[in-house]
């Protein structure tokens, strides 16, 4: 693997957020044995009667303290903020990964699915295509769209009414809610080579999952670079297969013949 | 301390990818359903299961049917069962929790926050 290897990149941020989290630990139980090593010494200090001479030397002591637990507290924080963008490169890495795992048209769009209910949180959704005739988009996979009360979403078709979905599909920009006349919280635009072929309608989220993140951005734009492309390489595969196997059949026959 | 090997039981694959990411220290014993982990359980090479991560809704058998079937056993009721799923009310999670899992996360969750709980439950597990 090169050291580009998105996946040995991934795992060495990995490694280092644990090591980095081992020696936070660390330095969390020097700084406890510190601070207990200066009470005790305080508590001396005071039983003596309070010779004048360690003054100077607990000053010094405290205010070394006092520079460990900023330092830890500063390390701390960088820590957290370390880990928030490991998971957030672990999620993009694993949603591009397994959107192009495959080269079967249905598991690309489970795929997209999965990415919507397990890493955005979203509840209710609907994957739309356009059709290759009329002026109307197929729903080719949804969740939950049974308790949508807008009714725009009928029988398997998407025929327009809302703004913000009607838009993304004229001019395949992300648009991400609260969007005024619209129900979507989002609608990503699916692109293939410039042309926008369908988008991702994120209509709901799960109730503990309060609002879109900022690093959910990060998932939408990936969605809408690779979503689209990936579908299209699996059904342009399906298809070459599908014809490349009636060929086949015919050669037999022929040589049967 | 480490524990000898995970069972993610997941209908998603995606899910599977995610956990293999971020588990990459433990082996990883792979099912779809409940009906499939349990036949992992059962295989001589995968008694040293000492973690579950499991999800509630799945197909042939979900979540809660495994989660009682595993407690049942008494050689696999000691295993620490997390629950991994988008089922967020209360309701659902004292229900996890009443059935026997050691954890619930909820679906989408930070990496983060599920390694806390991993490492909460696996911590004195010898290796």
């Amino acid at each position: 693997m090169s050291a580009q290897d998105p996946q040995q990149l991934a795992a060495e941020v990995q490694g280092a957020t644990v090591r980095a989290n081992l020696v936070l630990q660390e330095l969390q139980a020097a700084l406890e044995r510190a601070s207990s090593l200066a009470g005790s010494l305080q508590q001396t200090k005071a039983s003596r009667g309070g010779s004048g001479q360690t003054q100077p030397q607990m000053e010094e002591l405290t205010r070394r303290l006092a520079d460990l637990e900023s330092d830890r507290s500063e390390l701390s924080s960088r820590l957290a903020e370390f880990e928030q963008q490991t998971g957030r490169l672990m999620n993009l890495y694993v949603a591009t990964y397994q959107l192009h795992a495959t080269l079967d048209p249905q598991e690309v769009q489970s795929t997209i699915g999965e990415i919507a209910v397990n890493l955005l949180g979203a509840e209710r959704y609907a994957l739309l295509f356009w059709k290759s005739e009329g002026n109307r988009c197929e729903i080719a996979l949804s969740q939950d769209l049974q308790h949508d009360r807008s009714n725009i979403f009928q029988n398997g078709i998407y025929a327009g009414g809302d703004p913000a979905v009607d838009a993304t599909l004229a001019d395949g920009v992300l648009r991400i809610g609260p969007i005024e006349g619209s129900e979507a919280l989002a609608v990503v635009p699916l692109t293939v080579q410039g042309t926008t072929v369908g988008a991702l309608v994120i209509l709901k989220l799960f109730d503990h999952k309060e609002k879109l993140r900022p690093d959910d951005r990060d998932l939408l734009d990936l969605l809408a670079a690779h979503a689209a492309s990936a579908l299209f390489a699996a059904r342009v595969y399906s298809t070459t297969d599908r014809k490349l196997k009636t060929l086949e059949s015919l050669v037999k026959l022929v040589r049967r013949g | 301390m480490k524990p000898n090997k995970v069972l993610v039981v997941d209908d998603s694959k995606l899910l599977h990818r995610m956990f293999e990411m971020m588990l990459r220290q433990y082996p990883i014993v792979h099912a779809y359903d409940g009906r499939e982990a349990l036949e992992r359980l059962a295989e001589a090479e995968h008694r040293d299961v000492d973690l579950i991560l499991l999800d509630m809704n799945m197909p042939r058998m979900n979540g809660l049917e495994f989660l009682a079937a595993v407690k049942g056993k008494p050689e696999t009721a000691h295993i620490p069962v997390v629950i991994v799923t988008t089922e967020g009310k209360e309701a659902d999670t004292e229900r996890g929790i009443k059935a026997g899992a050691s954890a619930y996360v909820k679906k989408p969750f930070r990496n983060e926050e599920l390694s806390t709980v991993i490492a909460s439950l696996t911590l004195g597990v010898k290796r």
